[in-house]
């Protein structure tokens, strides 16, 4: 009778629990639900006969013993310390049928004859229900309609569950045989096996000429060059320019070939993969964009990241414009392939502080952007370093992120989706008290995207002190990215709780399994000043890493990597990541 | 504030009613009466998540299940496990400011 829910498999009941549960009707927990008490905020859930009850234990009337249990079948209220008595114990062995209890402050069945915790979905579906109940305005009593909240899995609009399709072998149709005759080259001719095999350096591997400052473009366009699923699209002729320019001529009636940045995009994927080793200049790229955004087309030194946004929106931009009768909606990343392989979907969720209303909000993102540790050790921690050394006599665990002050961006993740206090001044509007409330915060991820791209945050801009300035702190990326703990599904599942129920983002089909592990393909890296500065890119290809500086393409050892000064950190689904070990085009 | 002192304890059948309560139970009865025992927890725990008591505690559990096999543990075993070295492990200054609290309320309670 066990069950997956996202990857965590349910705990078995123990043999009391099936026998309780057997005896007991279909609604076993029925007066249980009456008596779970819901404290805003936290909406900490207890167990309590009256809302003002003080539980003391039924044989030594102690109230303050910090596990205090109550009889499941009936109602008797005892102190389980087991080093010292267990009266809960005591009580479930005199009556036969009375084994299972309920943690009154933490509201958690505990089976007394097993000693342990046992979970049962029906209780902790009405203890969710209950702390959910609290939360939303509307106080409704079927308990249907109150799980429309986010909380119990109702998928948000802009969520579309991926369609599977057939495996079909490609056979190319008459305009594909066209378009691969005239305008392709053969990639494994004899001349250019001789090339490739020569340079030892793997298909896709070509510098980019420095256009006057324009390493930002360059970097991005290197990291993007290798973006699995976005080399694969241009690669696999999905957007063919010569197919869209003529399409825009005949739409247009002009001879001026549309500004269309995919279509640079092709020519740039063609150029690059072709074989040919000598530094490209990307100056069509970079006047098309210009054309694009007119307000950054300058040859002063650029923000890469900025670079990287107007890219995405350019590519979107274009591709909108033809297909405007189709709306999609927002993070499904149907409209264009920059949004479907970078987009995901944060979830915010915002809880007064009073009355415990949380309201949530769906935004779609095509990167996360982070930031760096205020200061190094951080603060309220002045004491951790002593304690770390009475603490860690035997200890063998990971003190988190806060022992040697490195920073890491499994640190900053966690920063992110940690639940935030707003302070007094940012005071939210709460739709149940109808009044400005203080408010906790939380972010989380609701949807991972194909590609997942960290900025960090180096460049802080003050506009009250009029001057900016660039942190240098180094920060520790893995190669390996784990993605579940700062999914919306992890998120709620620790704030309410281990409770046996699928929340926002469980019911994820089974294809998904593997879906939240990401590899590092791709380090954007920025050294020098805020006004003088220069970006490189590092590029990991059949595992080995290769430095991308403008024109000149250099394998690197690993360590050089891992050193350096990340400023943008692109990570790929693990399932779309080769790790090929041979080198390619060698036969 | 309501002044409860002389209330007797929960009637339960037991025989030892004729107990005159100690100045301890005089002071806890007052923290909940008052609902100050509610908002010294919630900061306690507040607290302890913050200087990372908590995640200290999680990964002491972490480690010992994995030592001893998921299905090997009960609560019981890692209550015993952590209580130790989680009262030794609280830091100095979240002990500090909880007594300051409960020495504030008392004398604000003026008994």
């Amino acid at each position: 009778m066990s069950s997956k829910i996202n990857g965590h498999v349910s705990p078995q009941p123990c043999p009391h629990l099936l026998v309780f549960r057997s005896r007991n009707g279909p609604k076993p927990f029925r007066a249980l639900q009456d008596c779970i008490r819901v404290k805003p905020p936290g909406g900490r859930a207890a167990i309590r006969r009256e809302p003002t009850e003080v539980p003391r234990c039924g044989t030594c009337e102690e109230s303050s013993r910090s596990r205090l249990y109550a009889c499941v079948a009936c109602a008797a209220v005892f102190c389980h310390a087991p080093l010292l008595h267990s009266h809960a114990s005591d009580h479930s062995l005199s009556i036969p049928g009375h084994e299972i209890a309920v943690d009154v402050d933490r509201a958690e069945l505990f089976c007394c004859a097993c000693g342990d915790q046992v979970y049962d979905r029906d209780f902790d579906a009405a203890v969710v229900l209950a702390q959910t109940v609290n939360a939303t305005a509307t106080t409704s009593t079927s308990g249907s309609t109150a799980m429309q909240c986010s909380v119990a899995g109702s998928q948000p609009e802009n969520l579309r569950k991926r369609r599977r399709v057939d495996y079909r072998p490609w056979e190319p149709d008459s305009g594909e045989h066209i378009s691969r005759g005239n305008q392709s080259i053969p990639l494994l001719d004899a001349a250019n096996a001789s090339l490739v095999s020569s340079t030892q350096q793997p298909w896709g591997l070509r510098g980019l000429n420095n256009l006057g400052n324009t390493c930002f473009m360059n970097s991005i366009l290197q990291a993007l060059l290798h973006t699995p699923p976005l080399r694969n699209y241009f690669l696999g002729d999905r957007h063919n320019r010569y197919y869209c320019q003529q399409k825009n001529g005949a739409i247009n009636g002009t001879k001026n070939s549309r500004l269309c940045l995919a279509c640079d995009m092709d020519a740039l994927f063609s150029a690059v993969f072709s074989g040919d080793r000598t530094p490209y200049s990307p100056a069509k790229f970079l006047y098309s964009w210009w054309q694009h955004a007119a307000n950054l087309a300058s040859y002063e030194q650029q923000d890469a990241h900025e670079f990287f946004i107007s890219m995405l929106e350019g590519i979107h931009e274009k591709v909108e414009k033809d297909k405007r009768k189709f709306q999609s909606p927002a993070g499904s990343g149907d409209c264009c392939i920059a949004h479907r392989v970078f987009s995901g979907i944060l979830r915010s969720d915002v809880m007064c502080m009073v009355c415990g209303f949380t309201s949530t909000t769906y935004d779609p993102c095509v990167d996360i952007s982070l930031d760096l540790e205020p200061n190094q050790g951080g603060s309220g921690k002045s004491s951790s370093a002593k304690s770390l050394n009475s603490f860690n006599v035997e200890a063998d665990c990971m003190r988190p992120n806060q022992n040697c002050g490195i920073s890491t961006l499994k640190g900053c993740l966690e920063r992110f989706t940690r639940a935030e206090k707003l302070g007094s001044d940012q005071k939210l509007f709460c739709q149940k008290c109808q009044v400005r409330q203080e408010s906790l915060k939380q972010m989380s991820i609701r949807k991972l995207p194909l590609v997942s791209c960290f900025h960090v945050k180096r460049f802080e801009h003050s506009s009250i002190r009029k001057m900016s300035r660039k942190v240098d702190r180094y920060l520790q990326f893995p190669f390996s990215l784990d993605m579940a703990p700062y999914l919306s599904s992890s998120i709620l599942r620790s704030r309410f709780g281990n409770r046996i129920f699928p929340f926002d983002g469980d019911e994820q089909d089974a294809s998904n399994d593997l879906s939240t592990e990401f590899e590092l393909f791709a380090v954007v890296t920025h050294s020098g000043r805020l006004d003088a500065g220069h970006y490189v890119t590092y590029l990991r290809l059949s595992n080995q890493w290769y430095k991308c500086d403008d024109a000149w393409i250099t394998q690197v050892n690993e360590s050089i990597v891992r050193a350096a000064q990340g400023y943008m950190m692109f990570y790929v689904q693990k399932v779309l990541y080769y790790k090929e070990s041979e080198n390619q085009g060698t036969s | 504030m309501k002044h409860s002192v002389n209330r007797p304890p929960t009637p339960d059948g037991a025989e030892d009613q004729g107990n005159e309560p100690i100045l301890q139970e005089i002071i806890k009865i007052k923290l909940i009466e008052s609902g100050e025992k509610e908002r010294l927890m919630e900061m306690l725990r507040e607290r302890l998540i913050e200087c990372g008591w908590k995640d200290e505690m999680k990964a002491l559990c972490r480690a010992y299940v994995k030592k001893k096999g998921r299905n090997n543990v009960t609560v019981d075993d890692l209550v015993h496990l952590i209580t130790p070295k989680g009262r030794a492990s609280v830091r100095d200054s979240v002990k500090a400011e909880l007594l300051q609290r409960i020495r504030s309320f008392l004398t604000s309670a003026a008994l």
